[in-house]
């Protein structure tokens, strides 16, 4: 295998060769490659097969905007990542990457006839293609098109991997730690401030990295580098390497992803394998630098064509040449350099072409005293070579005349179209930009954040310029936070500052038609394509991205967006910035789902509320079922038992002897002051100053629209103190109802509330034996029929326990429920338990008690109402005060169609045949005779088994249902109509007396 | 994740060498709320001078106070104490208006401790914890919980978090102990 690797040079460690493998091919790398640098070394650039022509590709760049060089990772199950970037994932033993998007192998791949059916396959080529038939497209196109499409594959298993985050505060947050960045932290750090400073990269330096030639301050790069960092770290600067900025959001968040195992071979098991670092910055600096911009020509996608700054990474970071015969193409001064570095490491130069008439004299005659041969006024107008660049055609290009080719060998074409600065995140804060017409791009303009922009992401070009102006932006956010310093300057030789010029695709004497010139390589966006989007009438760059898909790839058009402007531009016949430029979107680059989830996985994924009486449901078998945030007991099944056995069996029991409940999820607030009973009569409808203290009534409220939100049971413990209980669901939402209307409307009140939910844990007992188990434990209270009757409370002791002590029913037997300190509701739980052995005492879950309620027709908020039902549309009327002068929601409730015919009701049902259970949610129509689409007059919102009532029994909303008593109406369902009876929602002692016993 | 229990008895939950979780002993806690013209005289009531700035506390023996809002302040104390701080409100409820509600039992205290007990904070609490110095405190979240955050000393913190709410936060800071220890 033939070795490109320069001994002596780079900074990968040469004597530390790595083992790695690529397609199940074993390769060696040195440690601190790339899967890129790594191939390349060993002569391979053929790394990856392009997602719509399958064409052969290679590297093009050596960082994160690569868009060719696209690899799967695997390290064992479940750690699988397609698209991860060859020239970003660093090499550890044992890697295995395979090449994407080939069948059945990269070097012959069968989706390549796409490449030969390219005339077809152009821009809104789907959209034409696919429009006819129409019913085509549901089962024929579309599956076809998301077949084929898409890069790489998507994992499968699951992630056994962890992924962790965290939250930073700090002063100044500096992204990018190239000579800009590097300055920008230094004069931020020595002003006394907090500061961070990321990059992406496995080490900080940007630029010095691949320019070890420049002297600082009289040190080479490299030796200035590190004692910069060491002196940096001295100072206090979190310095974080392999962490990328993907995102810039509002009030200076930025979000870091940060790399930790990802390059090591054997993890530790317990480390994240990233992590994603929420920062809060004071200031943020930009110093994300520059990135190079291809040139648009015929066959500029074929392995072996990268960017010349690419190639001179490769070779002074890596110690890589990238080929034996190079040809250079520019139009740009950098490239000279990249050329020149290569020269010296035994590559030769077959020639520099340089669209540009008149290249720097002195760039020129460096070039001659190498015997480079130096082409200026030229053009490049294709290449050629399947898996590999093998020649290059150029010709020369005089007042706009392109003269004849001629044809220069080679194995490597390293070209330069310019620079543009990187402004992604800039963007991502909607800032604005400015077009500079010397330099052919965009600037960053207006700022609307905190944040200030460094070096050659600001068009400076040069290291001395970066480090001068990083020094000063540090200095300027530090003035900005109040720590006023001086920014220093440093000497730079050695330096390399250019110019260049900008291109659209360069001219050629062959058809343009048939040129295969990429924009975007990740996309195979060409420029053909640009051209025919602008034909076919696309006038706004916005437009002309999405006809052609140019910068939508992962890559978001890194590359790919200015010279796509500059050809739109031409196309439209006007200047840049009246065609404008696309918005970038974070993430900067491809992150993965893990890093975004962080902790939020599995388990963990989101809170999940217990009781302090969960415990025990789960050792006695419950079932659970989730009631907002809460899990709760659902039914306690016997062995072998169904769930429709154990709800009736627990029924049975409760209404016959005893049941028990967990009542702790009901949401309590404490409601308190001087005023406190005026503010319940402004919430709640029903009227309160009359109700004693010692006594309890049901709680309706509403919203000022007249609907029920919430219910709930209340105890007026003193003149001055409720006890509000609300729904489950509703506590939060209800307190927070609560508060806002005390503090924007009603801020004279003498009142304060407190939650109380979690304070009390609630035991519901439910029964005609319901007294006779809780007797004994009570102290301090007569609770007999006469002394504590229905809706009563009191403070007493129970078990020893201090506790709240209500007389009230959802199931329409007698009924108490204790709230005790949460500490205690476990063993109080346990003592009841116990005690209610000689009763036969039940443990009944949320299933049961549904059930109950609904045989005496209670409503369930949000289940048999639905936030447009008002008290009088549910039949709970009489719970609305008719002599109040106000409460929330009075005044919707005499809106002209919250009182009109033929409101929804909600009403008993009973099917006809006495043994079909209806389905919750179903629909209810008057004549069943009636065409498709019928006519719908209501839902089934409840139905159940009932044992009481020994039928099932429903509640339904129905129109006009109140005025329907007695009539039949439908409920059709795939197999057959239902016929129901419309009745009273009562279906189990109307009269109430067992709530008496 | 590790999981934990519905049910905390006190004491150790983690430790590491970079940090450690106690549950600590339940005490007596009170939310009282009062409007500010009142504050001097359920100071002088409670023998203890609220403190009137958001995130300050104040101790008078072992009972301790620390200002969550404009009209709010958690009060912790021993249990012995419960009843003469009710008493004592009790009291002067006529002369100065005010709710003092029991708590004790909505809430569990975690102490956490050790050279990196700041770190482990910043794994779920957004808020700047340089800016909250020993001695302060303040009502903030966790992990999306809202917590009540105490900071006794540099690397010291007890955090109360609602009851249902802690197995959820204080699995995140017991998965933190050893994610911090691998640094």
């Amino acid at each position: 295998m033939t070795n490109f690797r320069v001994p002596g040079k780079g900074r990968v460690d040469q004597r530390r060769p790595v083992t790695f493998s690529f397609d199940d091919k074993e390769f060696t790398a040195a440690k601190g490659d790339t899967v890129a640098s790594a191939l390349l070394a060993n002569g391979v650039h053929l790394m990856g097969r392009s997602f719509k022509y399958h064409r052969p590709r290679g590297p093009v760049a050596a960082g994160s905007e690569e868009p060719n060089a696209l690899i799967g990772t695997r390290r064992g199950k479940g750690q699988f990542e397609p698209n991860t970037r060859a020239t970003v994932q660093e090499v550890y033993k044992g890697l295995a990457a395979t090449s994407q998007n080939k069948f059945p192998n990269l070097k012959f791949d069968i989706g390549e006839i796409n490449d030969k059916a390219y005339m077809l396959l152009s821009a809104g080529f789907y959209y034409k293609t696919f429009m006819w038939p129409r019913s085509f497209w549901d089962k024929v196109y579309e599956p076809f098109i998301r077949a084929a499409a898409g890069l790489g594959v998507s994992p499968t298993e699951e992630d056994p991997d962890h992924y962790a985050s965290r939250y930073l505060h700090t002063d100044v947050l500096v992204v990018g730690a190239g000579p800009a960045g590097l300055a920008a932290a230094r004069s931020a750090a020595e002003a006394g401030l907090r500061v961070t400073l990321v990059d992406e990269n496995s080490e900080a330096g940007g630029t010095l990295l691949s320019e070890p030639q420049a002297l600082i301050e009289g040190a080479p790069a490299w030796d200035w580098l590190a004692a910069e960092l060491a002196a940096l770290t001295d100072l206090g600067v979190k310095i974080m390497t392999r962490t990328t900025a993907i995102g810039y959001y509002h009030q200076n968040m930025v979000g870091l992803c940060e790399k930790l195992t990802d390059y090591v071979a054997t993890p530790e098991a317990n480390i994240p394998r990233e992590r994603m670092w929420r920062v809060r910055a004071g200031q943020v600096i930009l110093a994300q630098g520059a990135l190079e911009k291809p040139l648009v020509f015929d066959g500029n996608d074929r392995p072996g064509v990268m960017l010349a700054g690419s190639a001179q990474t490769y070779l002074n970071r890596y110690g890589v040449r990238v080929g034996d015969r190079a040809v250079v193409v520019t139009s740009h001064d950098s490239a000279y350099h990249a050329a020149f570095d290569l020269v010296e490491s035994g590559t030769a130069i077959r020639a520099i072409v340089d669209t540009r008439a008149m290249p720097p004299e002195d760039l020129v005659s460096q070039a001659r005293i190498r015997s480079i041969l130096v082409l200026t006024g030229h053009t490049v107008t294709g290449t050629s070579g399947r898996l590999r660049v093998k020649s290059v055609r150029v010709n020369p290009v005089r007042d706009g005349w392109v003269g004849e080719a001629r044809e220069l060998l080679c194995d490597c074409v390293l070209m330069s179209g310019g620079w543009t600065p990187s402004l992604h995140l800039f963007s991502h804060t909607k800032g604005s930009l400015k077009w500079d017409a010397e330099q052919q791009t965009f600037l960053p303009d207006r700022m609307t954040e905190a944040c200030l922009i460094a070096g050659a992401g600001r068009g400076l070009w040069g290291i001395e310029a970066a480090l001068t102006d990083g020094a000063e932006m540090g200095a300027v956010a530090a003035r900005e936070l109040g720590k006023p310093i001086e920014a220093k300057r440093l000497t730079v030789e050695q330096d390399r500052t250019g110019t260049g010029e900008s291109n659209t695709e360069l001219p050629s004497d062959l058809s343009q038609g048939k040129a295969r010139a990429f924009v975007d390589y990740q996309n195979d966006v060409t420029a053909k394509d640009l051209r025919l989007a602008v034909r076919e009438g696309m006038r706004s760059i916005e437009h002309v991205k999405r006809y052609t898909t140019n910068g939508m790839a992962t890559d978001q058009g890194k590359m790919s967006n200015i010279n796509g402007l500059n050809i739109a531009s031409d196309a439209l016949g006007k200047p840049q910035p009246q065609v404008g430029l696309t918005t970038f979107r974070p993430p900067y680059t491809p992150t993965s789902f893990g890093a975004f989830a962080g902790y939020h996985r599995g388990d963990h994924f989101e809170a999940t509320r217990k009781t302090p009486i969960d415990i025990w449901a789960e050792e006695n078998g419950a079932a659970f079922e989730p009631v907002s945030q809460w899990r709760r007991a659902w039914y306690f099944p016997r062995a072998g038992e169904t769930m429709d056995a154990a709800v009736q069996r627990e029924c049975k029991a409760t209404r016959e002897s005893v049941g028990m409940f967990d009542a702790s999820t009901l949401g309590k607030i404490e409601v308190t002051g001087p005023d406190a009973v005026e503010f319940m009569n402004r919430m709640y409808t029903n009227p309160w100053t009359k109700l004693q203290p010692g006594r309890a009534r049901y709680g309706l409220l509403l919203g000022d629209d007249g609907f029920i939100r919430d219910d709930g049971v209340i105890g007026r413990l003193s003149q001055d103190r409720f006890h509000v209980t609300t729904t489950t669901g509703g506590a939060a939402r209800v307190l927070n109802m609560m508060e806002d209307y005390l503090q924007t409307e009603w801020p004279d009140l003498k009142v304060w509330l407190t939650s109380t939910t979690e304070q009390w844990a609630t035991i519901a007992l439910n029964g005609p034996n319901a007294r006779k188990v809780i007797e004994p434990f009570v102290e301090g209270l007569d609770i007999s029929a006469e002394a504590f009757p229905h809706m009563s409370v009191a403070e007493c002791t129970v078990a020893g326990f201090p506790a709240r002590l209500f007389r009230i029913s959802f199931t329409g037997e007698l009924g108490f429920e204790i709230n005790v300190p949460a500490r205690h509701g476990l063993e109080l739980w346990e003592t009841l338990y116990a005690a209610g052995r000689p009763y036969d005492l039940c443990t009944y879950g949320t299933e049961t008690m549904h059930v109950l309620r609904a045989e005496k027709g209670y409503i369930i908020v949000g289940q048999d109402t639905d936030g447009t039902v008002t008290p009088f549309d549910a039949g709970i009327g009489w719970a609305v005060g008719k002599a109040k002068p106000d409460f929330v929601g009075m005044r919707a409730l005499k809106r002209p169609d919250l009182v009109a015919d033929g409101r929804k009701q909600l009403v008993g049902l009973l099917t006809e045949d006495s043994t079909t259970k209806l389905e919750e949610g179903a629909q209810i129509v008057l004549d069943p005779a009636q065409p498709v689409p019928m006519k719908m007059v209501g839902h089934v919102t409840s139905s159940y088994h009932s044992v009481a009532a020994g039928r099932p029994i429903a509640m339904a909303l129905i129109a006009g249902g109140h005025g329907r008593m007695g009539e039949t109406v439908h409920i059709p369902m795939p197999d057959g109509v239902i016929r129901a009876t419309v009745t009273s929602p009562v279906f189990y002692d109307p009269e109430g007396a067992r709530l008496a016993i | 994740m590790t999981q934990l229990p519905t049910h905390f008895e006190s004491g150790q939950l983690s430790a590491t060498s970079a940090a450690r979780v106690t549950v600590v002993e339940p005490m007596a806690r009170f939310s009282l709320r009062a409007g500010q013209g009142d504050v001097t005289a359920i100071s002088e009531a409670l023998d203890l001078a609220l403190p009137t700035k958001i995130g300050q506390r104040t101790k008078a023996g072992a009972t301790e106070a620390m200002c969550l809002g404009p009209d709010e302040w958690v009060i912790i104390a021993p249990d012995s104490e419960a009843v003469r701080l009710e008493s004592a409100c009790t009291a002067i409820y006529d002369q100065a208006p005010h709710s003092l509600t029991a708590i004790s039992d909505r809430e569990i205290t975690v102490r956490i401790d050790g050279p990196r007990a700041a770190d482990l904070l910043t794994l779920g609490c957004p808020r700047d914890l340089d800016a909250i110095l020993p001695n302060e405190g303040r009502r903030t979240v966790f992990d999306g919980v809202t917590v009540v955050l105490w900071r006794d000393a540099e690397q010291e913190f007890r955090l109360d978090v609602w009851r249902s709410f802690a197995p959820h936060a204080l699995s995140l800071l017991v998965t933190g102990c050893t994610e911090l220890a691998l640094e």
